[in-house]
């Protein structure tokens, strides 16, 4: 596969780079005229400007990425690719200065070369690498031009210091229009729809370039947070903007993006680069095989069903929110895992099942019976418990690790008139010693455990409730590799106790491995459920990814 | 802290820290908890034994004083501490004691209502306000520093309309005035309903699950309603019993004053009440407002300023005193607390 990737490589290098044009679906994409800067676009564009060679990353235990090289392209789209832990989050950290190559590699951008290990978010923006994440650091309350001076300084009038508003405005217009995002420079950036904030990041990201030909522009996922038609907004520009001259380096989940927008699109795998490829042309079936590693065997993928005998908790065509018509079953004593992208209303489904978020539609039944849950409390009462995937919506850190234990249940200890703390107490060390959770003593402040003892403290604080069903979200995010063990642990033996467990992670492997089943849920709707033998890391990866940003189900759901 | 009583089975959890670490920590610890009472305790001895002010300040009507002077301010803290345990301000204690103060004395004084259901109706009337608060708080999601601030306003505005800024000092019920001079057992009576009241609020606070609640929406509301905690609900009981309780405080000051001034019962008696609840939470359970803290920090700051006034001190030293107490005590708690927690 590498080997492939480098031959795709070395013929790039040689031939001509293909026009925008030539991408598929560009008819979608805007008119290729209103381009800011036509003038370097010519001279600038088939040069490489940026180049990563024999880059790696090793962390104890792991090898994020392992001898990695890319050729990134003048006035291109360049996709970045791959599944989770493929190591793409590790490149663009280090891209960005915020961590440093181990042992190494070189990164030259526009003749300059830097080594690896000695990249610095200072060094990042001298080399004209401009960042736009995820989340998009704009400020909400301020207006477009406040935001975009952010950055980059006021006008100012000389004595007082005192804003000058209308050179304010008359630079956020040039530079809106410059990155043509029609918007009222004078509005709240709140007001403004998703796509317009982040074509408003990119313009203040980009704003201090002379010319479009300078810099690479990375976007992380741009596309996670917007609705299907601003996505189709927001790819329009960035194509305006490279075929401008305007370096992209787009990071992203949804291959049908890839296939609309990247000129070429670099695969990982396992810290590994699997192929870089001239994108015009690509199917979202080809990369999905480069993702996964090997070829699709396209076998029976079973549609769920709402009614079996055996099943403790069902959904049938529950709406709301990002869920669409969901319907599915979870068996007695079993671990249901659900797998999706950001965004595909994974969270949100076992919110709802928490009663913490409203069901628009649709049917949820517990032991045979529909329950509506008003409120968390109620189901909790009928033996539901949700570990969220935030610890910031599960930890009470002003608080003892007792108290943190004991919190879903300290009625239980009122009793007599008295809150029986001693009791509450034991309790408590008899918890903190089955669960293994290191801490000096019952009363040290939640505060001070490291973040996988909290993460244990939580799920003991809801295995203390015997719940029918457990839901975990993300239950080993931010832990450590022994506390995760010991949480599947825990989780396996309430299953043994009689619990039934729904678990949402983005980790597949861990998935794969905890799982009994897996659903499959893509952009709210749920598209597959995985049994053994399928219950794996590159066929969940296969059917997150290749349904990923289309709109339809994938059709492999024969009985 | 104290080595774990009681026997804890095979598996016993290693300590996270180094043994040094955490005897340093220990000691931190107790330091932060016991320096409130620890002053308490030296400026009493202080003023008892300096020769300037020590045969005054050990007198017995003046001990007397200032425990009966601050039962009021002292039911007041205990009424803002609802509110602050569970993450909320109540800014309209004093001024609702205020009105109630009105309201107790109208009812005796032009409606000659027996005393008993004068006192209900006052504390009625401050749970009612408390209801307002809390529904505009915890129903709205309004900020509750801005809508107590309003009603606090509003209640002064209406008093003295009502009263025509005069105080209201015939008709009221005796037994009230000398419930509110007389002592028993040479205690003032007024201290006995601060004792009870305080002692009722750190029963509810610490020893039922309702007052760890309201401390679990203090420390994260949306953990709390996760773990099925009707957090608005629980809100808004908190502001009925603070509007409750600052009630019970303005008949207080009615029977001390024997009258009902419409400049009684203020915001400046509101922030020596949050004051107070603030420099209790640097001490006992540090980093948590608790009642025992509370009630400590007031008797502090009144003996300390009782008895440099009978130094002879300047009455604007008082409050240069009372700021800068309140704010070493949390500054210096703040940084105890972090080197405690390790963060440096």
């Amino acid at each position: 596969m590498a080997e492939q990737g480098q031959d795709t490589n070395a013929s790039a290098d040689g031939g001509d780079r293909p026009g925008a044009q030539g991408a598929p679906g560009s008819a979608s994409v805007g008119p290729p005229g209103a381009p800011a800067d036509p003038g370097p676009h010519a001279a600038g564009v088939g040069r490489t400007v940026l180049r990563i060679e024999h880059l790696s990353k090793t962390f104890p235990g792991t090898v994020a990425l392992n001898d990695v090289s890319i050729e990134i392209e003048r006035g291109t789209v360049h996709c970045l690719v791959g599944g989770n832990g493929s190591g793409k989050s590790s490149l663009i950290k280090i891209l960005a200065g915020v961590s440093q190559g181990d042992p190494g590699g070189t990164i030259t951008v526009d003749q300059s070369s830097e080594d690896a290990t000695r990249t610095s978010p200072e060094w990042a923006r001298s080399a004209g690498l401009h960042f736009v994440h995820q989340d998009l650091a704009v400020f909400p309350m301020l207006s477009v031009a406040e935001n975009l001076a952010i950055g980059r300084g006021f006008p100012v009038a000389t004595p007082a210091k005192a804003i000058r508003w209308r050179e304010l405005r008359a630079q956020a217009k040039t530079v809106l229009e410059r990155f043509s995002v029609s918007v009222d420079p004078s509005r709240l950036l709140r007001d403004l729809r998703p796509a317009d904030r982040t074509m408003v990041a990119i313009a203040r990201a980009l704003q201090d370039q002379s010319s479009a030909s300078e810099g690479i522009l990375v976007l992380d996922e741009p596309t996670v947070a917007l609705p299907a038609h601003e996505v189709d907004l927001l790819l329009s520009a960035l194509r305006r903007y490279a075929d401008a001259g305007q370096t992209i380096l787009l990071v992203t989940h949804r291959l049908e993006e890839v296939v609309r927008i990247a000129d070429r699109v670099t695969v990982l795998r396992d810290g590994k680069l699997a192929a870089t490829l001239e994108a015009p042309g690509i199917t979202e079936e080809q990369l999905v095989e480069l993702i996964v590693g090997r070829t699709l065997d396209r076998d029976a993928v079973a549609r769920d069903t709402a009614d079996d005998d055996d099943v403790v908790l069902s959904a049938f065509d529950v709406s709301g929110g990002p869920l669409r018509s969901v319907t599915f079953g979870l068996r007695r004593g079993e671990v249901l895992g659900v797998a999706g992208l950001l965004g595909s209303g994974r969270t949100k489904l076992l919110s709802m099942l928490f009663g913490a978020y409203p069901v628009a539609h649709g049917t949820i039944r517990l032991d045979g019976e529909e329950v509506r849950f008003a409120s968390v409390d109620d189901a909790m009462d009928r033996g539901i418990a949700f570990v969220p995937e935030d610890r910031s919506e599960s930890a009470f850190v002003g608080m003892s690790l007792r108290e943190n234990l004991s919190a879903a249940n300290v009625s239980e200890y009122w009793h007599g008139f008295r809150l029986h703390q001693r009791a509450e107490a034991q309790d408590a060390r008899q918890t903190i010693a089955q669960f293994s959770i290191k801490a000096t003593s019952e009363r040290q402040p939640f505060s001070t455990l490291s973040g996988g003892n909290q993460q244990k403290a939580i799920v003991a604080r809801w295995l203390r409730r015997q719940p029918k069903v457990l839901l975990l979200d993300e239950p080993t995010q931010g832990v450590d590799i022994e506390a995760r063990g010991e949480i599947y642990r825990l989780v396996r033996q309430a299953v043994a106790a009689g619990s039934s467990v729904i678990v949402v992670t983005s980790d597949f492997e861990e998935l794969a491995r905890v799982s009994d089943r897996v659903l499959i849920l893509t952009q709210g709707r749920v598209t597959a459920v995985l049994r053994p033998p399928d219950v794996e890391v590159s066929r969940i990866t296969q059917l997150v990814l290749s349904t990923a940003g289309a709109g339809a189900p994938l059709e492999v759901n024969h009985p | 802290m104290t080595v774990v009583e009681g026997a804890v089975p095979e598996g016993q959890p290693l300590p996270s820290s180094p043994p040094r670490l955490e005897a340093e920590s220990r000691v931190l610890l107790n330091i932060e908890r016991f320096a409130l009472p620890g002053l308490l305790i030296v400026v009493l001895l202080f003023f008892s034994l300096w020769s300037k002010t020590g045969a005054t300040f050990r007198s017995v009507t003046d001990l007397r004083e200032v425990g009966s002077n601050q039962a009021y301010i002292g039911v007041l803290a205990l009424a803002s501490l609802f509110p602050l345990v569970c993450g909320e301000f109540d800014f309209s204690v004093g001024q609702v004691a205020g009105f109630s103060q009105i309201v107790v004395a109208t009812a005796m004084a032009r409606f000659h209502v027996p005393l008993p259901f004068a006192i209900v109706l006052a504390v009625l009337f401050g749970a009612i306000v408390g209801l307002n608060n809390g529904n505009v708080v915890a129903r709205v999601g309004v900020n509750s520093l801005i809508v107590t601030l309003g009603t606090s306003g509003i209640l002064l505005g209406v008093v003295n309309w009502y009263t025509a800024s005069q105080s209201i000092s015939e008709g009221i019920s005796s037994k009230l005035v000398t419930f509110g001079s007389a002592n028993f057992l040479g205690i003032p009576d007024v201290c006995y309903l601060l004792l009870g009241a305080a002692v009722v609020a750190y029963y509810v606070l610490e020893h039922t699950p309702y007052g760890r609640y309201l401390t679990s929406i203090g420390s994260n509301a949306r953990a709390a309603r996760l773990v099925g905690l009707r957090v608005e609900r629980l809100k808004l009981s908190a502001f009925v019993i603070s509007g409750a309780l600052a009630g019970l405080a303005g008949v207080l000051l009615v029977a001390k004053n024997g009258s009902a001034s419409p400049q009684a019962g203020s915001v400046l008696d509101t922030l020596t009440a949050l004051a107070a609840a603030y420099l209790g939470a640097t001490s006992i359970r540090p980093g948590r407002f608790n009642v025992l803290g509370a009630m400590l920090a007031i008797y502090f700051i009144a003996f300390s300023i009782s008895g440099l006034a009978i130094a002879g001190v300047q009455s604007w030293v008082n409050n240069v005193f009372y700021g800068a107490a309140l704010f070493i005590a949390v500054v210096v708690s703040t940084v105890i607390g972090r080197r405690r927690a390790g963060v440096t």
